[in-house]
């Protein structure tokens, strides 16, 4: 492999987790209606900002987080700002915490999203009631958390299979 | 998952992520809030969104057609296992049909006659645009969806938009391939409506529920509604066309009448857009009255 491709490989594998919170974001914005609608689109990028804040906190940095956010904000239509900082809030707190999630079981970690998940809803929640000058019916956003806290050991898996196989390795 | 959290050499981006900037962009994050909050509509904002969705309108179609088809394949599969019932229920929804079929051919012959009357200025004919959904806001505050049609063809902020049942809501952005619908539910959506025979005209409000509400009625007076009457867009404010079915009463709470939408969020995908524009007050609406008869709509009558 020659020195170009080496680093175009490299790079690639150093924006690969931002790529997908691109992806996530963007499969956010397709009419997926699983179910006839009956099962809300869980929020992917939630689940890699979180993920990749614990393993790989150099491949996800604030800006990436931001971005992130900047273009589900501007994808769902809604107050620009929300979502980049919910994310941030959420790595700030991840970060925070790390050096005990790091190496812990999966099933700890998992509880840890779903107290970041729910932190998140709280401020999604306060922030869009007060905009809108009414308390908002929560039903929908904790349906949506919901699901994307039953999809995180699924991706979990998936992430840290790629995290130690591609990205780290080699 | 031993290996994970161990931190082997980490390839590229090895200096630390800093703090600083993290705090930094959670500042920028809350600025853009409060400066969303107090200037939504300000030019700059407007065009970035405008910008975005145009952007991604070509990825979301590119992925908006697998995903439409493998959801019709599915909505097949089930459709087997209830076919005897659909099978009842769409034959009698045809005898009673057919039977409104005669009643519109009577009223057609005689709106016809009156149409053929000196003194009657049509309407002016409203400029429908056919559009695919492309993408939907799978957020649970903000309810909107993102159609393929945008400026190149006509398409305006304001303009209404309606599937095969009714009204889906509005169009608020604009790209130049793509625009952006603020659906009923959404919070911030506010539509002029009438109730049909209850002399109620109000606005209908989303409440990010599945059934809006009417809130704000003309009258002060209690208002007298009846469960099953129809909603429709009562042209007020001169935007939408008058006369859109947007859904029925479904009954009173508190104060406010909650309207069933016809609309069925979970399946709409093919939209019209209505071009429509008002007939200017006082500026030669009569003159121009012949034209828009001959142009469009059934022939005069010959009677």
């Amino acid at each position: 492999m020659g020195y170009r491709a080496e680093n175009l490989l490299r790079l690639f594998k150093a924006a690969a987790p931002a790529l997908l919170g691109i992806f996530g974001v963007i499969i956010l914005a397709l009419p997926i209606r699983l179910f006839e609608g009956a099962i809300p689109t869980p929020i992917i990028p939630l689940v890699i900002v979180f993920f990749w804040s614990i393993y790989g906190p150099n491949y996800m940095p604030a800006l990436s987080v931001f971005l992130i956010g900047l273009l589900q904000d501007f994808l769902t239509g809604g107050p620009l700002g929300l979502w980049a900082g919910v994310y941030l809030v959420a790595q700030f707190v991840v970060m925070s915490q790390r050096s005990y999630f790091m190496g812990r079981e999966q099933k700890v970690v998992w509880l840890g999203f779903a107290l970041v998940a729910a932190g998140a809803s709280v401020i999604l929640w306060l922030v869009m009631s007060l905009m809108s000058g009414v308390l908002l019916p929560a039903g929908a956003l904790l349906f949506q958390m919901l699901a994307t806290v039953m999809i995180y050991p699924l991706f979990g898996v998936a992430f840290g299979e790629l995290h130690r196989r591609v990205l780290v390795e080699a | 998952m031993e290996f994970l959290g161990q931190d082997r050499r980490e390839g590229l981006g090895r200096k630390a992520n800093s703090r600083f900037v993290l705090f930094l962009l959670i500042a920028v994050s809350v600025l853009l809030l409060l400066s969303s909050l107090y200037s939504a509509q300000a030019s700059v904002f407007k065009k970035a969104r405008e910008g975005v969705i145009d952007a991604a309108s070509p990825v979301l179609e590119l992925f908006s057609g697998p995903i439409a088809y493998f959801n019709d394949v599915t909505g097949t599969v089930s459709d087997y296992f209830n076919v005897l019932e659909q099978n009842k229920a769409l034959r009698q929804e045809n005898a009673e049909l057919r039977q409104w079929m005669e009643e519109a051919l009577e009223l057609r012959e005689t709106v016809a006659a009156y149409q053929g009357l000196q003194s009657y200025a049509a309407p002016p004919q409203a400029q429908p645009i056919d559009a695919y959904v492309i993408g939907e806001a799978n957020d649970a505050f903000a309810r909107s969806m993102i159609v393929n049609a945008g400026r190149t063809r006509n398409v305006e902020s304001g303009q209404a938009v309606v599937d095969e049942k009714g009204l889906v809501g509005r169009i608020v952005d604009t790209g130049a391939h793509a625009s952006r619908v603020l659906l009923l539910t959404d919070i911030q959506s506010r539509v002029p409506v009438y109730v049909e025979g209850a002399d109620v005209e109000g606005i209908l409000v989303g409440k990010t529920t599945d059934d809006p509400s009417i809130s704000f009625t003309a009258s002060s007076a209690p208002i007298e509604v009846i469960p099953g009457q129809r909603v429709l867009t009562s042209g007020a404010g001169g935007v939408m066309p008058r006369g859109l079915p947007v859904g029925v009463v479904e009954g009173m709470a508190g104060d406010d009448i909650l309207i069933n939408l016809y609309t069925n969020y979970v399946r709409t995908r093919l939209v019209r857009i209505i071009n429509y524009e008002f007939p200017a007050v006082g500026a030669g609406g009569a003159e121009e009255a012949p034209t828009p008869v001959e142009s469009g709509g059934p022939a005069p009558a010959e009677g």
